[in-house]
């Protein structure tokens, strides 16, 4: 009985999960369309087999774990069609089958002990449900092909232990096959296989860019936000289907594995943002319907079953409250994470771009910080030939005045208005004197690099002040950039290339480094034994992979630096990038505040910072607390006066200590 | 931005000036070599541009002529060429720190001294004397005018030679030019006295020929005054008049204004207010002035701290503030703001002991920061920590010379602990600041409050620290400034006993401190004539009591500086408190209800009664030596501190040796002498702990 019936359970599910298929691009397909171009699935293997590695490794139980139960069940699913589908029933064939099966259930039996108390990062619901499926598809294949080797009696083939081997084989094979279709946990095979061909950053897995060094840390590939074309008739996302269709694959993908919500600081700091939710809920609103069947942690302080959606209906407020999008630092944490390589970045950015751009609801500063922009051409709303106010006794040369060129153009960044990261540039301007660095500014021609009303939404003014930069910086010529401010580094370096400015943009680790490394500067040991710990910048480490950098620096001042738990690529955000520090929504506790914490675990008693806006927000730390100083403070304290190689004339003078 | 109007730089001429912040023209009385800026002197300018001074004005009444005597302040002499390089290392110095300097030349015409060096003729325009200073003087002549005009001329020529960014002519604290502007001074009937256009002759004519010396393109600005406070002075009006004037002709590239002339004891007290007056109190003569004036105008009087300095600024009513006594009191305060370290600010507590000494022909020094004007013989405004061993240090005594003992080993890095008997910090600054218009001075208090919280110094208030408890803490150093009591036991006669029932006087402590109340007729005996006995008058004077206050010295009051005599004489004689000199305290002796007190005149031998309430006796402070005895014998160094160490400011030897304690003494627990040698002793000995 079970010889006919099995061909029939099989092919109907795959019939039955391939018309979910269908469907399924028919949901993704709701999304903006670009062409489908179906072969670049052949990328697939590659990039799942050996391009994802890095990503899933990262928790190996769990990824030996897929291994055998995915290996299991494709190996598994390929011969049952095989040899219970066609008909081939080859005895080798058959212990090729129980092989799999075994291989799947010992991958399940680790599945089940994961969900017997599961962690809260994981959510329940059908993930619940597909544990046991796994031993239902693995158990019910295994027993059901015993027969094939021999070694199970044929009465197997009648009789109640058969309906009940069938039922159980239904199960495994309604979760396994149909539900991949339609919509169970086991989409994210189906959903992921797609996903990673049809990926929007290619970047992420290829090593044949031309922008993308071999060397480069793999999250850090492609950064950079995708242009918004400002004609298009509606500017961002204001419902589900205003998402690229990629993205809305992208979304279908996620396993739930909130390793995300993990690493998220808002999601931490008690902040109405949980990047996993934030995912489902893209997916709920792409195909219709509520919220109420997530079974995974909510948004902190915003209950979970009242949001409902749908393709063409408004994301916000009805599906996703516009305060769980501006409580995103954009730190790229999540990203870093996603085994599924799930863009959530772009998607918060898509959606603020409706929010501010066609809304003009930017929350609290956020708003002023813009206006200020467009008004002033700084956050600030400070008049920009104030910009190097803070250097008017360091008589730092003009480009202007340099028509011959420089090696060096100092890019100030914002901070030149605030009188804490003054203290950052002018250690700088001592450190390139005293490494003999042919440099100059802007000085007022410079204008702010649109960092912030780009994470903010608003690309309209992003672009204005990116043509404007890129026209100036066309006027003069320069070897490379450098900047202490990692957005402007970013930006400058990463996004202004989309609109046909390209440059070498160092950070001033780097450069720092680079410095010592061909001995122009020259530190003394530092006269007491300290404990120091460094802070990855988000858009410095993540974004644009130098973790070496400033290590190298800290390690040339002969400092012992103890890493925190979460250093380098899995650096937490100090809570002020993206905008976040302007739309200030309110949390449980402040993010920075908790870096702190990290901070004094190490025993340190200070942290080397390298961006004036960790510099600001663990500023704001209520003391007692660790010192937190810039690299170049930390360099240009301990420089001692040896004649560099060359020397520029204005290099003699020393500077003020303040 | 905080502070954004502080730090927006400005262009005078055709300098810019890193922020708004100036020290603004004062008589260092450095300038020893026959008036050749000394290593002193460029050391105190060198770390105002190291602390982030925008522009420093140094050389106060610097004079071009030779008969505009140089000693008396020890002023820079601009007379000679000999000065050129001098002036070049004073200029690279400020400059290596991103800091501008000029500097103000002048001559004083008759507010000088005649009496020593040249025995020069002082010069006036109509051969009045000048009160302040006694002077008298000859009427000047035509030859000697031109003569002075030419000198200014090639003054500013070395200044700019010499490197500076420019020079301030000043025409201000009753100064020659200012001397021809004023009616009150200049009675000539010639070209240069009588209508507007003649009095403003000479000026104009020094400002040509400056002009026509240096070029266009050099800094020459003008300091001049608000208002002259005097019904036949220039009055607000007519220094506006005066500034508009000499604006119009495009020579003037800044003016300083300073509210008050100064030529009587009365009006010299408002040019340098000390604690009694406001915030800025002058600060409207000045915006007057900026009204007329095409260019930048400075202003300084009273503005100490960087909000206010922010707010004045904010305002527009001048474009740079000159916080001078500010950066005597502390030359980081740019630094110190910009670096977050705005509470670190040692504040100005207008004292006026700089100002004070300076009248008196002695350095200017600061009544708390000792390592002002000091910074060439290496104490520091910036305690580095040592590289040594960590020692523990038991500091007994919390005013000024003990908390700064304890403050400079905090920061050295050890351990220390500070004892003090008392309720609160300050000793005898708590006192001191009880008395109207004296309160600002328990600003010194409130810093050393803050900086021994900031480094974690143990501080032990009501705390009496013994042998025992001293032994307890095992220390490496003890350092003993625990002060002395009021010395009323002098003299057996006066009646003095511990039993408060039974003695017949109290002490200016017991009125300041309230623990005794007021009587209703109050005699204050006062034979030091300083600040306590006055205090004590001005006290009682407003809580009501009829007071007189009586010295066996010339007059009460006698030995307070010029800057604040006059405003405690301002405070007594409008509360009606009589001042007697010359009566020594003979015999207290009670009589029914009341005290009857006999004076012995210092000249006559005649006596005198008075019949009071109450008899306040200000005579000083005895030490209080018996825990120094207590400890001495124990001690390694058998409390003995090396002289030669302490005076060239280096390491106490005792230091490098080993076995018990080292044991220091300093303040009026050693003898009386001020908050300032309290306070230097206490660096200078521990600065290399």
């Amino acid at each position: 009985m079970l010889q006919t019936l099995l061909p029939i359970l099989i092919f109907a599910a795959l019939l039955v999960g391939a018309a979910g298929a269908c469907r399924r691009i028919r949901l993704w397909r709701q999304g903006q369309r670009t062409p489908m171009v179906w072969r670049r699935l052949a990328l697939m293997p590659k990039r799942y087999l050996n391009d994802l590695h890095h990503v899933v490794a990262r928790d190996k139980a769990i990824a030996h774990t897929h291994v055998a139960t995915a290996g299991g069940y494709v190996a598994a699913m390929a011969l049952a069609l095989v040899v219970h589908g066609f008909g081939w029933r080859n005895p080798i064939l058959g212990g090729l089958l129980l092989a799999a099966s075994l291989v799947m259930f010992i991958g399940t039996v680790a599945v089940n002990l994961r969900r017997v108390n599961p962690p809260p990062k994981l959510s329940k619901g059908p993930w619940q449900r597909l544990s046991k499926s796994l031993i239902a598809y693995s158990v019910g294949m295994f027993l059901i092909s015993l027969p094939l080797v021999g070694v199970a009696p044929t009465a197997l083939g009648g009789g109640v232990l058969a309906i009940v081997l069938a039922a159980v084989l239904v199960w495994g094979l309604l979760e396994m096959v149909v539900g991949m279709g339609w919509g169970g946990p086991m989409k994210h095979a189906f959903a992921g296989s797609f996903h990673l061909a049809f990926h929007r950053r290619p970047e992420r897995f290829d090593d044949n860019h031309a922008d993308v060094g071999h060397d480069v840390h793999r999250g850090s590939r492609s950064t950079a936000l995708f242009p918004l074309d400002l004609t298009a008739k509606t500017l961002g996302v204001e419902k589900p289907a205003d998402f690229q269709w990629e993205q809305l694959l992208g979304f279908d993908a996620c396993v739930q594995c909130g390793r995300c919500q993990n690493v998220c600081p808002a999601y931490a700091a008690g902040q109405p943002l949980n990047p996993k939710k934030l995912i489902q809920d893209m997916i709920v609103g792409m195909a219709g319907g509520s919220d109420a069947h997530y079974a995974g942690s909510g948004y902190p302080g915003i209950d979970v079953g009242k949001h409902h959606g749908g393709p063409s209906e408004p994301i916000v407020p009805q599906l996703v409250e516009a305060q769980t999008l501006w409580a995103c630092t954009t730190c790229r944490a999540c990203v870093e994470e996603c085994p599924m390589m799930i863009e959530h970045v772009d998607a918060i950015v898509d959606m603020r771009r409706f929010i501010t751009l066609e809304k003009g609801e930017t929350p609290e500063k956020g708003a002023a910080a813009l206006d200020n922009l467009i008004a002033t051409d700084n956050p600030g709303g400070l008049d920009n030939a104030s910009r190097l106010d803070w250097a008017a006794d360091l008589e730092i040369p003009r480009i202007k005045d340099r028509p011959e060129g420089v090696d060096v153009l100092l890019w100030l960044g914002d901070g030149a208005f605030d009188m804490r990261n003054q203290r950052t540039l002018r250690s700088l301007v001592k450190i390139l004197r005293a490494g003999g660095v042919d440099f100059a500014v802007l000085g007022d021609e410079e204008r702010d690099s649109g960092d912030v009303a780009r994470r903010l939404g608003d690309e309209a003014t992003f672009q204005r002040l990116a043509e404007r930069n890129i026209a100036t910086l066309a006027r003069y010529r320069f070897a490379r950039i450098v900047t202490a401010d990692p957005h402007s580094f970013h930006v400058l370096g990463r996004e202004y290339s989309a609109f046909g400015g390209d440059y070498r943009v160092l950070h001033h680790s780097t450069f720092i480094a680079e410095l010592f490394d061909g001995g122009r500067i020259n530190v003394a040991a530092p006269t007491q034994p300290e404990t120091v710990t460094y802070h990855d910048p988000c858009y410095l480490g993540r974004y644009n992979g130098e973790f070496a950098a400033p290590r190298q620096v800290l390690a040339a001042l002969g400092l012992e630096v103890a890493e925190m738990e979460r250093s380098g690529y899995r650096s937490r955000c100090c809570g002020g990038g993206g905008g976040a520090a302007l739309s200030d929504v309110p949390g449980r506790a402040r993010i920075p505040d908790m870096r702190m914490e990290d901070v004094r675990t190490t025993g340190a008693t200070t942290v080397a910072v390298a961006c004036p806006q960790c510099t600001a927000m663990l500023e704001g730390v209520v003391e007692p607390r660790p010192r937190i100083r810039d690299l170049a403070e930390m360099v240009a304290d301990a420089l001692v006066a040896t004649a560099p190689a060359a020397t520029v004339s204005s290099s003699t003078r020393e500077e003020e200590p303040a | 931005m905080a502070h954004e109007a502080l730090f927006k730089p400005i262009q005078i001429g055709n300098l810019t000036i890193r922020n708004r912040v100036v020290s603004t023209a004062h008589a260092e009385v450095h300038a020893t070599d026959g008036g050749m800026t000394t290593d002193r002197y460029v050391k105190y300018y060198e770390e105002k541009s190291k602390g982030g001074c925008g522009l420093c004005i140094c050389g106060g009444s610097s004079p071009v002529s030779i008969d505009s005597p140089q000693q008396w302040w020890s002023s820079v002499n601009v007379a000679t060429d000999r000065i050129i390089p001098y002036f070049q290392n004073l200029a690279d110095a400020v400059h290596k720190h991103g800091g501008k300097i000029m500097i103000q030349i002048t001559h004083m015409g008759r507010r000088s001294r005649w009496d020593g060096h040249n025995w020069s003729t002082l010069l006036s325009p109509s051969g009045v004397r000048e009160p302040v200073h006694r002077a008298t003087c000859k009427t000047i002549e035509e030859e000697e005018i031109w003569r002075v005009i030419s000198d200014f001329a090639q003054g500013a020529r070395r200044v700019k030679e010499g490197g500076l960014d420019g020079c301030e002519l000043s025409a201000v604290h009753q100064h020659l030019i200012d001397q021809f502007w004023s009616p009150r001074v200049n009675k000539r009937t010639d070209q240069w006295g009588g209508s507007f256009e003649n009095r403003m002759r000479f000026g104009m004519e020094v400002l040509k020929a400056v002009r026509a010396e240096v070029g266009d393109d050099f800094c020459v600005g003008m300091r001049i005054c608000g208002d002259e406070f005097h019904p036949d002075g220039l009055s607000q009006d007519d220094m506006k008049q005066i500034a508009a004037y000499y604006d119009a002709t495009g020579m003037v590239d800044f003016f300083g204004v300073v509210g008050s002339g100064c030529d009587t004891h009365d009006t010299l007290a408002n040019v340098i207010p000390n604690m009694s007056y406001p915030p800025e109190p002058f600060l409207h003569l000045a915006a007057g002035v900026k009204e007329v004036v095409s260019v930048p105008v400075i202003h300084a009087q009273n503005i100490k701290d960087p909000t206010q300095a922010e707010r004045v600024l904010e305002g527009g009513y001048v474009d740079l503030v000159g916080m001078t006594r500010a950066h005597i009191a502390d030359p980081h305060i740019i630094a110190k703001i910009k670096a977050g370290e705005t509470d670190q600010i040692r504040q100005c507590v207008g004292a006026n002991y700089c100002i004070d000494r300076q009248y008196q022909g002695l350095d200017v020094l600061c009544i708390q920061n000792a390592a002002t004007s000091r910074e060439y013989m290496g104490l520091p405004h910036i305690i580095e920590k040592t590289t040594g061993a960590k020692r523990k240090i038991v500091v007994v005594g919390g005013g000024p010379g003990g908390m700064e003992a304890a403050r400079v080993a905090a920061e050295r890095g050890h351990d220390v602990t500070l004892f003090e008997a008392e309720p609160q910090l300050g000793g005898q600054i708590t006192l001191a600041a009880r008395a109207p218009q004296r309160d600002q001075i328990a600003g010194i208090t409130r810093w050393y409050e803050m900086e021994l919280a900031r480094l974690g110094v143990d501080v032990k208030l009501e705390t009496r620290a013994d042998d025992a408890v001293i032994r307890d803490l095992q220390p490496d150093v003890v350092v003993l400034a625990n002060g002395g009591h009021p010395f009323l036991e002098q003299v057996p006669e006066w009646g003095y006993s511990d039993d408060p029932d039974e003695s017949l006087v109290v002490s200016s402590w017991d009125i300041l401190s309230g623990k005794v109340e007021p009587g209703n007729n109050v005699l204050v005996y006062d034979t030091m004539c300083e600040f306590g006995g006055m205090s004590a008058a001005d006290y009682l004077a407003s809580k009501g009591a009829t007071v007189e206050i009586v010295t066996d010295d010339t007059k009460p009051g006698v030995a307070i500086g010029g800057t604040t005599f006059p405003t405690y004489y301002r405070s007594l004689y409008q509360k009606s408190v009589v001042m007697t000199g010359d009566l020594g305290l003979h015999k207290v002796y009670r009589e029914g209800e009341k005290l009857v007190a006999v004076f012995e005149n210092e000249y006559t031998g005649e006596q005198e009664e008075r019949v009071v309430d109450q008899v306040v006796i200000e005579n000083g402070v005895r030490p209080d030596e018996s825990l120094y005895y207590a400890l001495k014998a124990r001690s390694r160094n058998q409390g003995q501190i090396d002289l030669e160490a302490l005076y060239a400011a280096t390491a106490q030897p005792t230091l490098a040796e080993s076995g018990e304690f080292a044991l220091f003494r300093l303040g009026d627990c050693v003898a009386q002498r001020n908050t300032h040698a309290a306070i230097y002793d206490a660096l200078r000995l521990c600065k290399d702990l």
